[in-house]
């Protein structure tokens, strides 16, 4: 359709006011990763937007090579809280998908399973808190509180539902011919589950897989309730970096918040036209 | 059922293959979801039975007794009457709205406006999509801290306001109670405005082109056409992404415990930052207990009424 010059110039006036909007907390955060402590201050002596000395100081410091008190006073680095993120979502996400797309093909294939879409959704509805209270108990009683593999079958269950959705919509949508072809050459239901649907769909797993990482890797109520000192998360650290002895360290905690947003950002990037059927639980097709 | 008649129209020269198939199918179906139904009877279904067992109780971690022995303190409903005379849960669940009656409709608008915009193509249309749906895709916790190093009286936004206006301006957002609670409100907006751009442009990319050609050959105006015909087909889209929305609005935390902490006094307060505090700090569980079993219990009816209102019109 041809448009005015008139409104060509307002729609690029409005989306990149829209855009310097988007980007202003980012590069905010960003560039204070880069600032050595005095070109920023609490009470704004110096505010710069761009460092003018530009340092890895804040990275070094983080990750206890350079030593400091500060570090001392924090106890620990956070090499710990970064393994901690990483094992916890890897395997929270294997356990979302494995669980997730096994019942999503059981469902989509062999229509068995009830009302099990229903209650998948019904308990994404609910706030985590509300639910928060029987797991810290159970979570003490198995003993599982303040350990990665804990909150990774959290995570798992938790993200479960988005993994269930994705694959089933993925599901739906595969031509039943591939499947009935080998079926015919009497290899079983299984091994045409094995051998073809899942090569098959190596695309859409691999984008479901990269979504539960990213819901995952986000949270942090379940780690601030389920881990106390030797597993604590990223979010969960990075909160933690201000104490009485400390004050905020501003620039550290931006440095850790660089690296805890990046994976998440990239990854969302590549798998951009899933976004829409995973956070609708596939209620739009597009 | 769907995979019965497949079998059975495709191969009707091998009678006895696709019976067995189908019950193999249904045999292995069941089989599959079994992992799933285990975990929601684990993770769902028992903590369920737990929580109303300990609502029940006067429970608290500190007693010494496992939960098993809640019973030695059984105090019947003495909890949720509790509960109705609680101002800070009723305060707390007051905030909870109004964000979210400020946020969404916030959020609806300024997404449906870009939405608009990006119908159809222009030059660098893929690269500003990106760019527009990074907040969403930002660990909210992380956002959280922007947001409170933005809003420091020192920081950012005052200095963009003292640049802007030519005053000296440090306001400090983050411990005057009413600014505290519109700080974290734009936190919100920034990190969903995305979400709902992304559903809604979905859905007005799914109009069909002939109609909206047909509408201007009988000479509609844009206008006309955007609310005659481009509203009324995303109608459906529009009321996922806003029932969306306000679910996850009710659920709000990261971000603004992050922010303010629920601070200053009780300013910013929601309900899962309430639940977290007396969790953690009062640590009286069996109430917590009775107060989200009543949170559960509500939102369950106000979903199920809007799940079948949904169902009716689709």
């Amino acid at each position: 359709m041809k448009r005015s010059l008139s409104f060509e110039l307002l729609r690029y006036a409005l989306i990149l006011a829209a855009v310097a909007i988007t980007l202003i907390p980012i590069v905010w955060m960003a560039t204070m990763a880069f600032k050595p402590i005095p070109e920023w201050t609490a009470s704004g002596a110096d505010l710069t937007w761009w460092p003018r000395q530009p340092t890895l100081d804040n990275f070094r410091f983080i990750f206890g090579q350079e030593t400091s008190e500060l570090i001392v006073a924090l106890d620990k680095t956070a090499v710990r809280p970064v393994i901690s993120s990483l094992l916890s979502s890897i395997f929270g996400t294997l356990i979302a998908m494995v669980c997730g797309t096994a019942a999503a093909y059981g469902l989509s294939r062999f229509n068995v399973g009830g009302n099990l879409p229903l209650a998948l959704v019904q308990l994404r509805l609910f706030p985590p808190m509300a639910v928060m209270i029987p797991i810290m108990i159970m979570w003490s009683f198995l003993g599982l509180v303040d350990s990665w593999w804990g909150l990774a079958l959290v995570y798992g269950i938790v993200t479960l539902p988005f993994a269930f959705w994705l694959m089933k919509t993925f599901f739906d949508e595969m031509p039943r011919e591939i499947e009935e072809a080998a079926l015919v050459e009497g290899c079983s239901r299984f091994r045409v589950f094995m051998r073809i649907t899942l090569p098959v769909m190596r695309a859409p797993l691999a984008s479901s897989a990269l979504f539960v990482f990213i819901l995952n890797w986000s949270d942090y109520l379940i780690g601030l309730l389920l881990t106390t000192k030797e597993w604590v998360t990223v979010p969960v650290y990075m909160a933690s970096l201000s104490s009485s002895m400390t004050g905020q360290l501003y620039g550290a905690k931006a440095a850790l918040g660089l690296i805890a947003a990046v994976p998440p950002v990239v990854m969302g990037i590549a798998i951009q036209k899933y976004l829409v059927r995973g956070l609708t639980f596939g209620a739009l097709k597009q | 059922m769907s995979a019965m008649t497949a079998a059975t129209t495709t191969r009707p020269d091998n009678p006895p293959k696709p019976a067995t198939l189908a019950e193999e199918g249904r045999r292995l179906g069941l089989r599959m979801t079994l992992p799933t139904q285990i975990l929601i009877l684990f993770i769902a279904v028992f903590p369920l039975l737990m929580q109303i067992y300990i609502s029940l109780t006067d429970w608290s971690p500190l007693d010494g007794v496992s939960w098993v022995q809640a019973y030695d303190s059984w105090n019947g409903f003495a909890n949720f009457v509790d509960l109705i005379q609680d101002t800070r849960l009723w305060a707390a669940l007051k905030r909870t709205f109004l964000v979210m009656i400020v946020c969404v409709p916030a959020q609806f608008f300024l997404a449906l406006g870009l939405a608009v915009l990006f119908i159809d193509n222009f030059i660098g249309k893929r690269l500003f999509y990106s760019i527009l749906l990074t907040p969403m895709m930002v660990v909210p916790s992380v956002a959280g801290y922007m947001f409170f190093m933005l809003f420091q009286s020192g920081g950012p936004i005052n200095g963009l306001i003292s640049g802007l206006t030519g005053f000296d301006v440090s306001i400090a957002w983050l411990s005057d109670p009413n600014l505290a609670l519109i700080a974290v409100m734009i936190a919100d907006v920034w990190q969903w405005t995305p979400l709902m751009f992304l559903i809604l442009l979905a859905g007005l990319i799914g109009v069909p082109e002939d109609q909206l050609r047909a509408a201007t050959l009988l000479g509609a105006s844009w206008w006309q056409r955007f609310v005659t015909i481009m509203l009324p087909r995303i109608k459906i889209v529009i009321v996922i992404a806003l029932a969306i929305r306000v679910v996850e609005i009710f659920k709000i935390f990261d971000t603004l415990y992050v922010m303010t902490g629920g601070g200053p006094g009780v300013a910013t307060e929601t309900i899962s930052v309430y639940i977290y505090k007396i969790t953690t700090q009062d640590l009286t569980w069996a109430y917590v207990a009775a107060i989200a079993l009543f949170i559960l219990i509500t939102l369950s009816i106000v979903a199920n009424m809007g799940l079948r209102r949904i169902a009716r019109r689709s």
